[in-house]
């Protein structure tokens, strides 16, 4: 065990680390490149552009919380290590928006599971956007690579109750299930990773890449909000950003200047969209925030006549993609199949009601059992996406439709979660629906399913996966950046997050960031090495 | 800059609730609400935080100071919270008093560090509810919050949740979650469903955890 752990050590040993609440009048930096965002993406890029030696600014709106913050606890946790204090949605309020928001982005709540892009989704994106250098082949050096640097593995430990009854209700039903690869080290088997690892197991961007870049140099600037990307002439001058203060939330006044040769973004699918969009970076064609994709989620609790625990133990090592590609890769929408972990806050905010209802199904906790489906969506005319757009403060926001074409894939995927689970022995399946009672046989569910209304609000839905808005694509007419992650038109703009995802992965999306952040980090120092 | 966007929109935001979008939801009593939060403000409805509020004659721990929620609010969430978390409330008075307090603190905390924006939507909703036309008109609770029997914050939660307005079923998610979120999330409700809370063999080794 790691009683100091690395970010502590590092910290100590001089790490240029600096907590933008801390600052007391505006200042100017300047660096070969700016990095804005510590995520997936942005953590990747640092520490490969620091060790080629190139000086590195590494830009987070979030607070820096490690190790000696996470105390396995849900309401502090999703006060500070989440957008919005775990409040986010969609504009209309429909869909809940788990996103990360502190050093190591999303990766730091993230529930570890680490999938490749899909072969189907590589192929389709060549196809359709003309990335044929992303094709399944090109990339299996970069998904090893990442394998390798985050230790990802297929879980050898037994499975949780929760995940087990997700493998035994596909294995009665002849559906095809798997093990999933998660990104830990000595992983204690507790059940925290939502929370922030209090173990320092999951190897998330936060003990790996992020120390990666500061043990060569990088500079993090934590507590500091990027506003504004500010051009003269053709290329980017500088980045104005406002520092926050200790409370992470209000801005202190104070401004901080960031001026390099090359600027990455990589703040997320809702915040790279919106800089740009605040940046007013050119886009002739309008495709800023456009193509926005989610993953909708819908879920599915079911109490089971044993005792589920679905608080303890790895969140998530069993999935399902049977259902995933089976209409091709453009039909009807595909889901994947997975389970969530149920902490009571987690719970309380997911299960919709009140009174004696909610008393009862909530006293029922231990014994319960959720299944969730995961929509494919961005694959078909259908489903176009959502669009990001900006609030009059400047603040993002995520317009997202619910379609036709996705209901329809919602209602199959509540057919398919109830099949599972009384497959599984569930005594009672609930649909997180708001008119939805407890079903005791899997007849009356299905009746259910098939008669109430798949309307916005009343279907509970989520996304913990946010895709696109900044496309990439080999015809500028309808991508913002190429297949590199480099803008169409500012040579020293890149994007390096999930937003360049020209449609949803059709997984769990982290190992796709790494994946494809690492090789555009690559092509990007050769560029700026040149 | 993104006019159209914003003109296309579907009211279901409560920050976005003005007179347009009441008439295509076709409400009753619409039209006052453009006005609601200007008038509610005029008229004394305190908008400010409550601050400290005094602990002589009120339930609040008097050291917590409130950074989002008025008196008004605080009143509304304690006319709701029998309705929505009474059941689980314990049964002595004293203790129940208790624990509404301290979840509705937990409310405040938990709204202060969901920043402006959703902020903003929620100052709407609860004004709306406060506002007395308005929560005649929209909720059609006829007593003021500190007047309501459980029983018409019960009717009026199932009211919202029933309705065939999204607007609304927005609403009463909104409610039910900070409520629901910030009682059973809390270590005081554990019990409640359950969760026997981390694990203490990993408490008892986890450096983070042993004081200095």
């Amino acid at each position: 065990m790691q009683l100091k752990d690395r970010i502590a050590r590092g910290l100590e040993s001089g790490w240029k680390v600096t907590d933008g609440a801390t600052l007391t009048e505006n200042r100017t930096l300047e660096a070969d490149v700016v990095v804005i965002g510590t995520g997936a993406g942005g953590g990747t890029t640092a520490e490969i552009l620091a060790q080629s030696g190139l000086s590195v600014i590494l830009v987070e709106e979030g607070r820096l919380y490690y190790q000696k913050d996470f105390k396995m606890d849900e309401l502090s946790a999703y006060a500070s290590l989440y957008q919005e204090g775990m409040s986010r949605v969609t504009k209309d309020g429909a869909i809940a928006i788990l996103q990360g928001r502190c050093v190591g982005g999303s990766t730091t709540v993230n529930w570890t599971s680490s999938f490749r892009t899909p072969d189907a989704t590589l192929n389709y994106w060549a196809e359709r956007f003309g990335l044929n250098a992303l094709a399944p082949d090109a990339m299996a050096p970069w998904f090893d690579g990442r394998e390798q640097r985050h230790n990802m593995e297929p879980w050898a430990v037994e499975p949780n109750v929760n995940n087990d009854i997700l493998r035994q209700g596909c294995d009665r039903l002849g559906y095809s299930w798997q093990v999933i690869p998660r990104n830990v080290k000595g992983c204690w088997n507790l059940g925290y990773c939502g929370v922030g690892c209090p173990t320092n197991a999951k190897q998330g961007a936060l003990l790996t890449t992020v120390p990666g870049a500061l043990d060569n140099d990088a500079h993090l600037i934590h507590g500091l909000r990027a506003d504004k990307l500010v051009m003269a002439q053709d290329r980017i001058d500088h980045l104005r950003a406002s520092a926050m203060a200790a409370d992470g939330i209000t801005p202190s006044g104070v401004t901080v200047t960031l001026k390099a040769r090359h600027f990455v973004a990589a703040a997320s699918a809702i915040g790279t969209p919106g800089l740009l969009l605040r940046s007013n970076i050119p886009d002739p064609h309008d495709r800023i925030g456009k193509r926005s994709f989610i993953h909708p989620v819908n879920a599915c609790i079911a109490e089971m006549p044993e005792k589920v625990e679905p608080f303890y133990g790895a969140p998530q090592s069993i999935y399902s993609d049977h259902f995933n590609f089976s209409g091709g890769v453009d039909g009807p929408v595909g889901y994947k199949l997975e389970v969530p972990p149920l902490h009571p806050a987690m719970s309380a905010g997911v299960i919709p009601g009140h009174g004696d209802p909610q008393i009862n199904t909530m006293a029922r906790l231990p014994w319960i059992n959720s299944v969730i489906a995961l929509l494919r969506d961005g694959f078909h005319p259908d489903s176009p996406g959502g669009t990001i757009g900006l609030r009059d403060d400047g603040s993002p926001y995520l317009d997202y439709p619910v379609t036709d074409y996705l209901w329809d894939g919602l209602r199959r995927a509540f057919h398919t979660m109830a099949e599972i689970q009384f497959a599984a022995g569930a005594k009672r399946v609930r649909l997180m629906h708001l008119d939805s009672d407890w079903y005791t046989t899997l007849a009356d569910a299905k009746a259910a399913i098939d008669e109430l209304p798949m309307e916005r609000h009343r279907v509970r839905l989520f996304t913990a996966h946010q895709m696109g808005g900044c496309g990439m694509g080999a015809n500028p007419e309808e991508s913002v950046v190429n297949g590199f992650g480099e803008h169409h038109h500012v040579s020293n703009l890149s994007i390096h997050d999930a937003s360049i995802f020209p449609t949803s992965i059709g997984a769990n999306p982290q190992l796709s960031v790494y994946a494809l952040s690492a090789r555009n980090s690559a092509r990007l120092t050769n560029r700026l090495k040149a | 800059m993104n006019d159209q966007s914003e003109v296309r929109s579907t009211p279901s935001g409560f920050a976005n609730l003005d007179r347009r979008s009441f008439l295509k939801t076709g409400l009753g009593g619409a039209l006052f609400l453009s006005t609601a939060s200007v008038t509610a403000g005029l008229s004394g409805c305190g908008s400010a935080p409550a601050g400290r509020v005094s602990a002589v004659g009120t339930r609040m721990d008097a050291s917590y100071e409130f950074r989002f929620l008025t008196t008004d609010d605080i009143q509304l969430f304690e006319a709701l919270l029998p309705a929505i978390v009474g059941p689980a409330l314990p049964e002595q008075s004293q203790a129940q008093r208790v624990a509404i307090a301290g979840t509705i603190e937990r409310i405040d905390a938990g709204i202060h560090n969901f920043g402006p924006a959703n902020q903003k939507e929620l100052r709407r909703l609860f004004d709306l509810l406060n506002f007395g036309l308005t929560r005649v008109t929209i909720a059609r609770v006829w007593s003021s919050w500190p007047n309501a029997t459980t029983e018409e914050a019960n009717a009026f939660l199932e009211r919202w949740r029933t309705s065939g307005i999204g607007l609304f079923n927005n609403g009463y998610i909104a409610l039910t979650k900070i409520s629901n979120v910030a009682f059973y999330g809390h270590e005081d409700s554990w019990h409640l469903s359950g969760y026997p809370g981390p694990p203490q063999w990993a408490v008892d080794t986890l450096p983070q955890f042993q004081s200095a």
